[in-house]
């Protein structure tokens, strides 16, 4: 909105801005203060960006220095695995549940308590624990909730009189159960987001609508909603960048099992590339992995967090 | 028929009692002010006249229908709020009609009605702009032609002209008067401006502490405050409130005397010294020091030549005066 910057044909020349910038120090600010912050981020992150750029294209195994070229040949052996692909379907469905599941589940949480009392207080304290704890601590709970001789899982069998089911060693069943683990552990961090904004929607709007005769829901659709679209834009970005890069919930819960049917498209880098030791193969589908997400930013960005759709 | 009847209405947030035991009548078609100082009450009465809160004892009557229990919308009011509370993300015409669409009401009857609105209140260019697109006047107008198209019985207004400058305030003012007498429905209207509570009202009811202090028509408060409270809250500039003793009664503990009462005389009456001196065109308004008695303010005429330090003596019409006990009530003077 307030756009500082003249229309072209009125832009000073670049010499001319130079020059200003230089008498009014802000040249000289730049000069001190952007240095150490070039330095650290070309060191930590262009330079390793780059070079796995360049390992994607060698089969190497991590010791002494790449010498064996070859090409594509990372890239098509990635794309014709089928773990892969079970991997890439799986990061796919995370997202989905993310948008679809676990922000509509953190809404409606928000909506039930976001308004400033002792007893919501409490509610919002126990429903952002899961996300405050470590990833693996999380999965290793879960694992013994799942647990098929002493687990929850292995109670309910028992109260219900079934055969006792484990259910991260059924193939259908165990992607399922690292989805709820998924939900349960990030739904408390977009609840938030949402409470942040609700709470900034304003209160009078809400009663006018209530005077004129909107329910519940119908606030929540045309009042709330509205007002908090730029805070759901925001938290369904982190949802899908987040989605890309599941792995430490996975590993404990699985460990991509049974028979890779849980790999998401990080733990299948680990998987096929640390683990296995070819790191010019866990380059490649790190390029990849980066590939995606950047081109998710961007679009997403362009499209989604704009001033006007925002 | 709409009148709105409280019934002993006792309103409490926790342990704070904020409306202890309030009764009061608003009369069909009637356009009352609740006026009183900031915290009173006045926005806690018009929200549970609206039903946005519970009151803690009593009923409230719209009408013949008890509503003490019924929700907002079923009360058949509409309300204007400070802020306007207009949705941001929606068009002039949507902000308007939001109400109509809920109750899915037929698409002629409902375009009749904006369009109608629309026209009452100058609005027509603007039914496709957002609400920020807006100046506060046009704000102000939306949000009342939002109230106008349900048909309330009852107009809730909770100081909807806070927020505007003077000027466009005093244009407002006027619409508003128009406007109840356009469409004769009951009005309630929340200020703490006094000007805009003697210009728009039938019927002013003065708040303090949440109990009320006194119910009139604008010149009743005028003329016959019922306490020093009331006194000293209407009319302006303000009275001046003197102590009885200081003006050689000292059986009345209080003495009023409106700034116009007071002329200036050749002799006799009070010796004043002029401290500061304002010319408003039409009057000048003379901040004056009485000896033993105190600052007083003078309404003078618009011409009259006077500047800051000058002597001058001070008359006032004995009949002309208030006289309240030490309660802050109100004597009646036994008229010979
Ligand atoms: N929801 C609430 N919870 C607790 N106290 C409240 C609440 N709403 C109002 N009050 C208190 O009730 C009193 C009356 O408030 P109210 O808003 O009715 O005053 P008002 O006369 O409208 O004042 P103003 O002219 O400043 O708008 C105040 O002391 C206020 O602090
Ligand atoms: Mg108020």
């Amino acid at each position: 909105m307030t756009d500082m910057t003249l229309p072209p044909d009125h832009r000073p020349a670049l010499g001319e801005r130079l020059r200003r910038a230089a008498s009014n120090g802000r040249l000289s600010a730049a000069l001190i203060l952007l240095p150490p912050a070039l330095i650290l981020f070309t060191l930590f992150v262009i330079l390793p960006l780059g070079e796995s750029g360049v390992y994607a294209f060698y089969d190497w195994n991590g010791y002494g220095a790449p010498e064996d070229f070859v090409g594509l040949r990372n890239f098509e052996q990635m794309f014709g695995h089928s773990v892969f692909s079970v991997a890439v379907a799986n990061t796919v469905k995370i997202v989905a549940v993310s948008l679809l599941v676990q922000m509509p589940l953190a809404l409606l949480l928000a909506l039930l308590i976001y308004r400033q009392t002792p007893t919501n207080a409490v509610f919002r304290l126990i429903f952002f624990v899961p996300y405050i704890m470590a990833e693996v601590a999380a999965g290793l709970i879960w694992s013994f909730v799942f647990d098929g001789n002493y687990g929850v899982t292995a109670s309910i069998a028992t109260s219900l009189g079934i055969e006792q089911f484990f259910v991260l060693a059924d193939r259908e069943l165990a992607f399922y159960a690292v989805m709820v683990v998924i939900v349960w552990k990030y739904f408390g961090f977009h609840m938030m987001i949402y409470i942040a904004a609700l709470q900034g929607v304003p209160e009078d709007q809400i009663e006018a609508a209530r005077i004129e005769g909107a329910s519940r829901t119908q606030i929540v659709r045309h009042v709330q909603v509205p007002h908090i679209r730029p805070a759901i834009a925001v938290s369904a970005f982190f949802a899908i960048i987040g989605a890309l890069q599941v792995f430490d919930v996975i590993i404990p819960l699985t460990n991509g099992g049974p028979s890779n049917q849980t790999q998401t498209i990080v733990t299948y880098l680990y998987e096929f590339g640390l683990t296995r030791l070819r790191i010019g193969f866990g380059s490649a589908v790190g390029v990849v992995l980066f590939v995606v997400a950047v081109l998710v930013a961007v679009f997403y960005q362009r499209i989604f967090m704009r001033k006007g759709t925002a | 028929m709409a009148e709105v009847r409280l019934e002993n209405i006792t309103k409490a947030f926790g342990h704070v009692t904020v409306i202890p035991d309030l009764s009061l009548t608003v009369p069909d078609k009637s356009f009352t002010v609740l006026v009183g100082p900031s915290g009173c009450g006045k926005s806690t009465l018009l929200r549970l006249i609206a039903g946005l809160e519970q009151p803690t004892h009593g009923t409230i009557r719209i009408g013949d229908a008890d509503v003490t229990r019924d929700e907002p919308s079923k009360r058949g009011i509409s309300m204007v709020f400070q802020s306007y509370a207009l949705y941001p993300h929606m068009s002039v015409a949507r902000n308007i009609d939001f109400g109509l669409r809920l109750t899915k009401m037929p698409a002629a009857e409902r375009e009749a009605r904006l369009a109608e609105a629309a026209r009452v209140l100058a609005l027509e260019e603007y039914l496709d702009r957002k609400p920020s697109e807006l100046s506060g006047g046009q704000r102000q107008r939306v949000a009342i032609g939002r109230s106008i198209v349900r048909n309330p019985k009852v107009f809730l207004f909770d100081e909807p002209l806070s927020n505007l400058d003077a000027a466009l305030r005093t244009q407002m003012r006027v619409e508003l008067a128009e406007l109840h007498q356009s469409i004769d429905s009951t009005m309630i209207y929340v200020t703490h401006d006094q000007v805009e509570a003697m210009t728009l009202a039938d019927q002013i009811v003065v708040m303090n502490r949440g109990r009320i202090e006194q119910i009139g028509s604008p010149m009743d408060l005028y003329d016959t405050p019922a306490s020093v409270f009331v006194a000293a809250f209407i009319g302006s500039p303000k009275m001046n409130l003197v102590s009885g003793r200081a003006l050689g009664r000292p059986e009345i503990a209080t003495i009023g005397i409106r700034p116009e009462d007071l002329e200036v005389a050749e002799s006799g009456g009070l010796e004043a010294t002029t401290r500061v001196v304002e010319r408003l065109g039409s009057d000048t308004i003379a901040y004056v020091r009485v000896d033993e008695v105190g600052d007083l303010t003078v309404r003078l005429p618009g011409h009259m030549r006077l500047s800051g330090g000058e002597r001058l003596r001070l008359h006032a019409d004995p009949a002309r005066q208030h006289h309240f006990d030490a309660d802050g009530r109100r004597i009646e003077r036994v008229t010979a």
